[in-house]
């Protein structure tokens, strides 16, 4: 009996990492070839904890990380594959939500919804005109 | 009150972005084990439904299905859910009470005929046509067909709304049946658990309201997403199992090693939910990791299967299945519970 196979996360690798590994290259040539975006919930898969760092190791780290602040925090980063990306939503424990390798050229989550954008548009109308009615309250005061 | 207004719409008054519903969009793809590209169509899909208005009755119950789902109560990803819904009708949540209460089931039932969701927690009474269980001077009988009358689809949560749970034990008293005794002309879900997983509630409503029908359900009607495998299936102790190393009480070295807990009582086996995956109190933990076998609380008479700590190679009483004195080792009980699991299979509800 190994002391790992006692632990409920599992610090054994089973090899799970590198038949990911073989995938994401397939959806990497995929987005070359076609520009067709791929996903790969890690979520689904019996991925020990050894396992995720195996291959986190083989990806690495590249150009891009962001923070996000949406309902409860969220980390996103490009490997060291330009086009690969990881996406840990974190839940309100701080425990791992969702976890995606996208094969995308940027990420849905990092871009603005258009409604979003329609959304933020209006408030900024709203808050110049508060700023504008302000000012010429206090012009009025002070004349 | 459903409202004209569009989720997306209304999740904007309230500061919340489309980025937000992305995201728990992919958390519930990735609950439901829907391919990772579905999390934008169901989150696109959400932006354009409306409020779901939801009647929630609660019958011969303990509450703790609503405690499941209500538990932790701050504005994250998980309770998301919240905002989806307009809860119309809780007895327990609603701030109004006595007649003021029942008017606001009246009125919503009118208002959104056709197109509510009901939710039962709890089992119903048929027993002195109903008399053991009354809420507003009326039977749960009564109350559930009335307000199932009009209902879009039903939602039986916990096991006891399900299949009878806890009231439905022998010698069952109140004459308690699960809802889809009464109720045969709706479409039934079923999230049994005692309590049922939060994820599993919260991920069906979704789905329902995203996609407006319900997700693909077991023989049992309940979501394949959380109730399609054992929780043998995907238990961490199942390499113990594999090799015959089984626990023989709660404080020996195998129980301190972690090894299987198939010989004291565990009925992950023949259990379907998502416990060993999603596990509890926000992913911490689930029975089995704490060290105490699975009660098999998502199925059909859970209460009535001949003992908690007796192992499932004994007699299970209520079904008659009988997996006989092969050795607790290896191939010979990974045969006898497939044997078993095929027996259930066959079975119906058997909540007769």
């Amino acid at each position: 009996m190994t002391p790992e196979a006692r632990s409920p996360a599992g610090s054994l690798r089973t090899g799970v990492a590198q038949a990911v590994l073989s995938e994401i290259a397939l959806l990497l040539e995929n987005l070359a070839a076609t520009g067709q975006a791929g996903a790969i919930d890690l979520r689904s898969l019996p991925l020990t904890e050894a396992d995720r760092a195996e291959l986190e190791e083989h990806l690495g780290r590249g150009e891009v990380e962001a923070r996000l602040a949406v309902v409860g925090a969220s980390e996103v980063w490009e490997t060291a594959y330009a086009g690969v990306w990881w996406i840990r939503h974190l839940g309100a424990e701080g425990e791992i939500a969702s976890e995606t390798i996208a094969v995308t050229r940027v990420p849905e989550i990092l871009m603005t919804h258009p409604a979003d954008v329609e959304a933020a548009a209006a408030r900024l109308q709203e808050l110049i005109m508060l700023r504008r009615e302000s000012a010429i309250g206090e012009e009025t005061g002070n004349g | 009150m459903a409202e004209e207004q569009t989720l997306g719409e209304l999740l904007a008054r309230y500061g919340i972005s489309r980025r937000a519903l992305l995201k728990y969009a992919t958390y519930i793809a990735s609950l439901m084990a829907l391919p990772p590209a579905a999390s934008t169509a169901m989150a696109e899909a959400l932006a354009k439904a409306r409020r779901q208005s939801v009647i929630w009755l609660s019958f011969q119950e303990c509450t703790g299905c609503t405690e499941s789902l209500t538990r932790s109560f701050n504005p994250t990803l998980e309770n998301l859910i919240f905002n989806l819904i307009s809860l119309d009708y809780h007895h327990t949540l609603q701030a109004a009470s006595g007649t003021a209460a029942e008017a606001a089931r009246l009125t919503a039932m009118k208002e959104n005929a056709g197109k509510y969701l009901l939710v039962v927690d709890g089992s119903v009474s048929l027993a002195e046509n109903g008399a053991y269980s009354t809420i507003a001077g009326i039977t749960n009988l009564q109350m559930l067909k009335e307000t199932a009358e009009g209902a879009l689809a039903v939602i039986s949560v916990g096991t006891c709304a399900a299949f009878g749970g806890i009231p439905h034990a022998k010698p069952n008293p109140t004459g308690a049946v699960p809802v889809s005794e009464v109720i045969t002309d709706k479409p039934i879900i079923n999230i049994s658990g005692c309590p049922p997983i939060a994820e599993a509630m919260a991920g069906t409503l979704a789905y329902l309201i995203a996609f407006g029908k319900p997700p693909e359900l077991d023989h049992l009607n309940r979501p394949k997403a959380f109730f399609g495998e054992s929780i043998h299936d995907r238990c961490y102790r199942r390499p113990f199992y594999e090799r015959g190393m089984f626990a023989k009480s709660f404080d020996d070295e195998g129980a301190r090693q972690g090894w299987c807990l198939y010989e004291l009582g565990c009925k992950g086996p023949v259990t379907y939910n998502a416990c060993a995956t999603l596990k509890w109190n926000g992913g911490v933990s689930f029975p089995i990791q704490s060290g105490h076998a699975c009660l098999g609380c998502s199925e059909p008479n859970f209460w009535d299967k001949g003992g908690f700590y007796r192992p499932l190679s004994t007699a299970t009483g209520t079904s008659g299945a009988w997996i006989g004195g092969a050795a607790l080792a290896g191939a010979a009980v990974g045969a006898a519970s497939a044997a078993m699991l095929r027996a259930r299979k066959k079975s119906s509800t058997g909540e007769k």
